[in-house]
Order: structure tokens, then sequence, then C-alpha cells
């Protein structure tokens, strides 16, 4: 049985769609780590600063979700489906 | 207790209520009549309705009413999402979290920006390329097209109904705190701003009072954030600093664990704003108005940009608020409370910063956060009625146009009097269970089936709707066993589910019974149901028909 090249693509297509999503969702979740006594590094201040790593958390998954988009469709521009 | 902020959070349409630990406090109090707010909000009025005016001529038909004819640019879409999504919640709640607990706040933030990746990584494109109008449209693709509508549609339903009670609720409140105005009439007056925004011009009228809203609060909170700033010679540890100084907590602000102190409370959080965002029909709604799936994808990543400059200025705004309003009397009441609850902290904030100008225009741009969120809703729930029902199931794809238009505009005029009805009948009631039901019911109802008629193979019509139903009762029963009807409702002394957001255990409970139900379907419909996805899958991707 010849498979259609078009749904071996799109199949292609989705895995990389649930590889993305799974990463970010990792990523998404982990942020829950603040609460935890295994996250309590992140609650510790960052040099002289009082800035602590929950609040550089903070906005690095926003950068970093931010920047993933931008991979995921720089990505999806060069394939031809 | 939490009352105020679980309304003002419900006002926000897309942040779940949160039954936050700690002194949060501050009943409704009717504020005095603030002529320049109402100044500036009459001059946005004024504006959105020559919008409507001038959409009224081109929303001649149901498709221009639903999706703006598909007409409205990548950017314009994901500004109009951004205008929808950035809510008078954000604003208000989430500002007024991280002044009374510090970095706890932020959880809200993720949450509600973390749903955009996956927007685009899973469903722009594939939800444009295969419905028309409604997420329904898609659902119903490869699925026995009428009872899987039928259930899709109730959830929709369920969904809207329940934010319109919220946001009404909310709406009202809020109006007495920023306005002066009394109850009722602030409830009459977001109605018929939005029935004259929806009924003449549809979807395009609504996408721009969500682009104008969107420029107005962006522009407000990015100045908010400079004038605080400028007070800390822009440096953000120093205005941590002061922060901490100013707080009765001192620096543990600075850290979780001042409002939240247990991590499955916050991961109930996490998946309840998540997947609750990703099936909200009014979301995904908007994803049909630009003109292809490029356009799509681009409305979610402009969308991403837009809410995330928001939530990071919203920790300048938190803290500032922390910084700058503890040590000064003007703002708090006799009894060392803040004046009109924490909710009220970014309008004093607006006022420590910028006077009676700046009060005015963020008291007027959090009114027109609710008029955009509750346009949007009407839409999402008129088109499920006349769309999805009438003219897909019981005319069976093949309605009268004029016909369907006509109904589609009676229905957004039901709703509006109804949700005049609900929203006064809910005045005195606590409905903090009633803005946490949605997203809870998105969850584990909307998001699943849409997810997996996208991405499973083995789904079928039968999993489908037994997964639905079992995500639709699970949330509604583990919701009313909860602290926030089983105990502020019911008057009970413990509740007898701990959690206030139930999608951590509903969610997987419906895909569980979907993938169970599916699997043990041998039926001649689930064969065909299987059997559609591949070309399913080439059309998501590909657009081809």
């Amino acid at each position: 049985m010849i498979e259609d090249p078009r749904l071996v693509q799109v199949q292609r297509k989705t895995r990389l769609r649930l590889l993305f999503s799974g990463v970010t969702l990792l990523f998404y979740f982990s942020f829950s780590l603040n609460w935890m006594n295994l996250g309590s590094f992140l609650r510790e201040p960052i040099g002289d600063s009082v800035i602590n790593g929950s609040i550089v958390m903070f906005v690095l998954l926003i950068l970093g979700f931010i920047a993933a988009e931008m991979i995921f469709m720089l990505i999806s521009r060069r394939e031809k489906y | 207790m939490v009352r105020v902020l679980l309304l003002l959070i419900a006002a926000g349409a897309h942040l779940p209520t949160m039954a936050a630990g700690g002194d949060i406090s501050g009943e409704v109090v009717r504020q005095p009549v603030n002529p320049m707010a109402i100044g500036m909000f009459l001059v946005f009025v004024a504006l959105t309705l020559a919008i409507t005016w001038r959409a009224s001529k081109s929303t001649k038909t149901s498709a221009s009413f639903y999706n703006a004819g598909g007409e409205i640019t990548g950017l314009q879409n994901g500004a109009a999402i951004a205008g929808d999504f950035m809510s008078a919640a954000s604003f208000l709640g989430i500002t007024g979290l991280i002044f009374l607990g510090g970095f706890d706040g932020v959880i809200l933030s993720i949450g509600a920006f973390a749903a955009w990746p996956f927007m685009l990584f899973l469903f722009a494109k594939r939800v444009r390329n295969l419905g028309s109008y409604t997420f329904v449209d898609v659902v119903s693709e490869r699925l026995d097209r009428d009872r899987i509508r039928i259930v899709a549609v109730f959830g929709t339903i369920t969904v809207v109904v329940m934010y319109l009670i919220a946001q009404m609720v909310g709406a009202g409140k809020l109006i007495q705190l920023l306005f002066g105005l009394p109850y009722e009439l602030a409830v009459v007056i977001v109605s018929a701003l939005v029935l004259a925004y929806v009924a003449f011009g549809g979807m395009l009228a609504t996408t721009w009072v969500q682009i104008i809203k969107a420029i107005l609060l962006l522009t407000g909170v990015t100045l908010m954030a400079i004038l605080i700033l400028v007070q800390s010679d822009f440096s953000f540890d120093t205005l941590l600093r002061m922060a901490g100084d100013s707080h009765p907590r001192g620096e543990a602000i600075l850290a979780p664990g001042v409002l939240f102190d247990d991590p499955v409370q916050i991961v109930t959080i996490q998946v309840s704003m998540l997947f609750g965002i990703l099936g909200l029909p009014h979301i995904l709604m908007r994803l049909f108005t630009v003109p292809d799936m490029h356009q799509a994808k681009l409305s979610a990543f402009y969308a991403s940009l837009l809410i995330g400059y928001f939530y990071i200025l919203l920790l300048v705004i938190g803290f500032g608020a922390a910084a700058l309003l503890y040590n000064n009397p003007e703002f708090f009441g006799i009894g060392g409370e803040i004046i009109g609850g924490s909710n009220m902290a970014s309008i004093h904030l607006a006022t420590a910063l910028g006077g009676d100008i700046l009060t005015g225009f963020m008291s007027a741009v959090t009114f027109a956060t609710i008029l955009a969120v509750v346009a949007g809703l009407t839409v999402s729930g008129a088109a499920a009625i006349s769309h999805d029902l009438y003219a897909e199931v019981l005319k069976q794809g093949k309605p009268d146009p004029v016909t369907e238009l006509r109904i589609t505009r009676i229905t957004v005029f039901v709703i509006g009097i109804v949700a005049v009805l609900l929203g006064i009948a809910f005045e005195d009631e606590n409905v903090a269970f009633v803005a946490t039901m949605p997203m809870v019911v998105a969850a584990s109802v909307n998001f699943p089936i849409l997810f997996l008629s996208l991405f499973w193979r083995g789904l079928t019509t039968q999993g489908a709707i037994a997964g639905a139903l079992v995500g639709l009762v699970s949330s509604i029963v583990l919701i009313v066993l909860g602290p926030q009807v089983w105990v502020s409702v019911l008057d009970h002394e413990a509740a007898l589910f701990p959690y206030n957001y139930p999608a951590l255990f509903t969610l997987p409970l419906a895909l569980l019974v979907t993938w169970v139900v599916s699997k043990a379907d041998n039926s001649e419909r689930g064969v065909i149901d299987k059997q559609n996805y591949d070309d399913l899958l080439i059309r998501s991707e590909l657009g081809e028909t």
C-alpha cells in the first residue's frame, strides 16, 4: 500500500506540533516548583539584589514562550506544506 | 471576604476565580461620581458607536456577522484577541493580588499567557482550515455532525451563560466602584451598548471595539509603568526594595508563599487556566475572522506578544502599587483598609501617579474592557444558537440566509435581555462558583473534544459524547462539593472536595472516558469516524477541501 506523501508530511508536522507543545507544557508546569521544597533555590535572591529566581523565571518563561513561537513559525515557513 | 476579588476576576472573563488565602478583603462601596472617568468613557462610546454604524453597512449576511467577512488581518486580530483577553481582572485583579500578596499574584498571569503558545502550536492553523464560524464546525467535521453539534453547543452555551452572569455582576460592582453609578444602571448600560455593537455591527464592530480597547489599555499601563520606574530611577531592583520596605509582610512578598502554600492548588489553577482558555468558544471563534491559515497563526503570535508585554508590565505595576500606596494614608480608610478594596489598588495607583486625569483614563479603559468582553461573548452565544443549532442542525446546513441573519439578531437581543435579568438577579448572590465554572467546563468538555478530534485517529462520536458528558457532570459536581459552593454558598463547615478548580481531575477523567468508550466502540459510525481522520488531517494542514 502506497501512503499519500501529503499524509506523511502532515504526520511529521503533527509530531512537530506535539513536540513543541510537550516541551512548553513541561516548562509551564515547572513554574509550580516555586511553591515546592524542590524549588526552594528559586526563592533565593540573585547576588546583591532582591530580585530572586522566581521573578526571573516568570519573565524568562514569558520571553521563552514567545521565542518558542517564533522558532515554530520559522520552521513552519520553511516547510513545503 | 474574597467576594470582591472574585467578582472582579469574573469580570475579566479569562481568569479563574480563586480562593486566595490570606487577608483579601473589601466590600463594594459605591464611590463618588467621577466626571473625568465618565467623560473619557463617553468619548470611547462615541468612537465605538461610530465604528459600529460604519460596520453595520457591511454586516448584511450571517457570514459577515459571525466572522467579519474573514477580512481582519493577523495583526488586527491579534490585537483584538489581546483586547478580549487583557481584562479588568488582569488589570485590577492581578495588580490587587500582587499589592496584597506579592509574587503569588503572578500565577494568574503565567496561566493566562501560556495558553497562547498552545493556541499557535495546536489549534490556530487547523481550526481555521476546518471551521467556518465556530469551533463546533471543526469537531463536527469527522464525527456524527448532529449528535456532536448538540453536545458541543451545550458546552458553548453553558460557558457563555455562566460567563455572562459573572460578567454582568462583575460589571455592576466595578462600575459602582469606578464611576459611582448605581448597580442596575451599570448593568443596563453595559447590555445596551453591547446590543448596539453586536446587533448592528456583528463581529466587525466587536473586533474594532476590542482593538481600540487594547490600544488604550496598553497605552495606560505603559504610562503607569514608566511613571513607577521614574520613582525608582528605572531600577527594578530598587522598586522591589521599595515594595518590600512598604509592605506589612516585608520582603516576603518578593517570593512565593504569601497567598498560596499548597503546590497542588497551584497546579489546579494552572490546568484550569491553560486548558480552559484553549476551550473558550468566543476565543476560538476569533480564528475565523482572518482570511487564511497564515493570518490565523499570526493572530495567535501577535496576541502572545501583546499579552506577554502586558503581563510583564503588570509585574511592575503590582509591585509599584505595593511600593507607593502602603505609605500613603490618602488611600486607606479609618480602619486601615484600602478604600474600595484591594482591587482598587491599580486605580489608586493611577491617582498617585497621574492625578484625576490618569484615574479617569484608567477607569474609562476598565469599563471599555467589560464592554469588549461581553460583546465577544454575545457574538459567540448568538453564533452557537443561530449557526450551530438553527442553520446546521435544524436546517441541515441549508438555511435561508435572510432568516438566519434575522434569527442571529433576535438571539443577540434575547441574550442582552437575559444578561440584564441575570445580572440583577445575581446581584446579591455569591457568584464565585459561576465564574469558576466556565473555565473548568471549557477545559473538561470543549478542549478534549477539540483536541482529540484534531490529534487522535481513534476518536469516535460515542467516545466524544461520553467524555464530554462525564467532563461536564464531574465539573459541576466537584465545584458544588468544593469550597466555593459547599462552604461559601451552602454554609457547611468544610468542603467535601478541597480545590476550587477541579479541572486537574475532571480533564483527565474526561480524556480517559473518551478513550475507553472510543476503544470499545465497534459501531458502523465509529468505523466511519476513524476512517475520516486521515482526510481531516490533510485538510487541517493544507486547507484543501
